[in-house]
């Protein structure tokens, strides 16, 4: 028998077994690296981020305060935490407010000031904000209130992390 | 603003916007109704982050003055005077001292500033929406009473 007559030659079949051993056995070590690698990645921006806060029925025009409670983990413990965030309509636009002033973090609330009827009124350093949470010149606040990011599903309303803005 | 290490530098670089110091004022006996105290202190603990979330720019939370029942009232006012003249001299016009000890209600015409006594509530018997809508509805009570301090001049020290 010739050594044509073999489909493949006993010097390919080795190089084969070992590149396909030699491949499996390197695939093994890296695969759990890049497991480990992208693990943060894959379990960051999950769905269980965003918590149901009220339902868009309950909505309006004005902005209404509502409470909800997010998990947050320091280290090795896990707490639920308080957050609130204003929530009005516009049109069919839904907008969601993060109720902390940019200035140094009080929460402010709306129209609670008389001389400033419909903006957001800050009640440790009378920061102000439009109803879009534009910042009002000339008080504290430096920046916009910050946004949710939200989504809606069934008629839910869902909220996730806020997003800080620059301009409104 | 809390008793962290972050919150620190926050706070020395916006000094002159923090302006007010919350105390809370805790009360310890374990011989006459421990349990009763504990759900002082708790509910206390509790008012004072609610405070702290609402107005975190302008206040700093210092950590509580401890005292057991025992203590006789001349002597625990005198280091409460203290706690409070430390403060009032480096840098916090307003001090608000928050107890749900009904004892410092008698005290209260002897101490400088604005005395906060919240009877407390067993919360541990109610499911935890009831409990917040209490605290919830105690704080719109308690909001308001700050905001108007912060519009009058402060309490002169002696």
């Amino acid at each position: 028998m010739s050594e044509k007559e073999h489909k493949v030659s006993r010097r390919q079949f080795l190089t084969y077994s070992l590149v396909g051993v030699g491949g499996f056995m390197a695939a093994s070590a890296i695969s759990p690296m890049v497991r480990f690698a992208l693990d943060p990645a894959l379990e960051a921006g999950g769905e269980s981020d965003y918590v149901a806060v009220t339902t868009v029925d309950q909505l309006s025009e004005e902005p209404q305060r509502f409470d909800f409670q997010v998990e947050v983990v320091d280290a090795w413990y896990t707490s639920n935490q308080p957050r609130s965030a204003w929530i009005y309509k516009e049109g069919d636009e839904i907008i969601a407010l993060s109720p902390q002033c940019t200035h140094l973090g009080c929460t402010v609330n709306w129209n609670a000031n008389e001389d400033h009827p419909n903006q957001f009124y800050c009640p440790c350093h009378d920061g102000r904000f439009e109803k879009s949470g534009q910042n009002v010149a000339n008080t504290p606040p430096t920046r916009p209130l910050d946004i949710y990011e939200m989504e809606v599903r069934d008629g839910t309303v869902y909220l996730g992390k806020t997003i800080e803005r620059k301009t409104v | 603003m809390k008793w962290r290490t972050e919150q620190m530098d926050t706070y020395l670089n916006a000094k002159e916007y923090v302006d007010t110091a919350i105390i809370p004022l805790m009360p310890v006996d374990w011989n006459n109704d421990p349990k009763g105290k504990v759900s002082m202190g708790e509910f206390t603990t509790l008012l004072v982050d609610e405070l702290e979330r609402q107005f975190k720019g302008r206040v700093f939370q210092i950590p509580p003055f401890v005292y057991l029942t025992s203590e006789d009232d001349t002597a625990k006012r005198n280091r409460l005077l203290a706690w409070d003249k430390h403060f009032f001299n480096n840098g916090f016009k307003y001090i608000i001292y928050v107890t749900s000890d009904g004892e410092w209600k008698r005290l209260e015409k002897e101490l400088p500033d604005m005395l906060l006594w919240i009877p407390s509530l067993s919360l541990e018997a109610m499911d935890e929406s009831y409990a917040k809508q209490i605290v919830d509805q105690q704080m719109k009570q308690i909001l308001p009473l700050i905001a108007n301090k912060w519009r009058e001049e402060p309490a002169e020290r002696s």
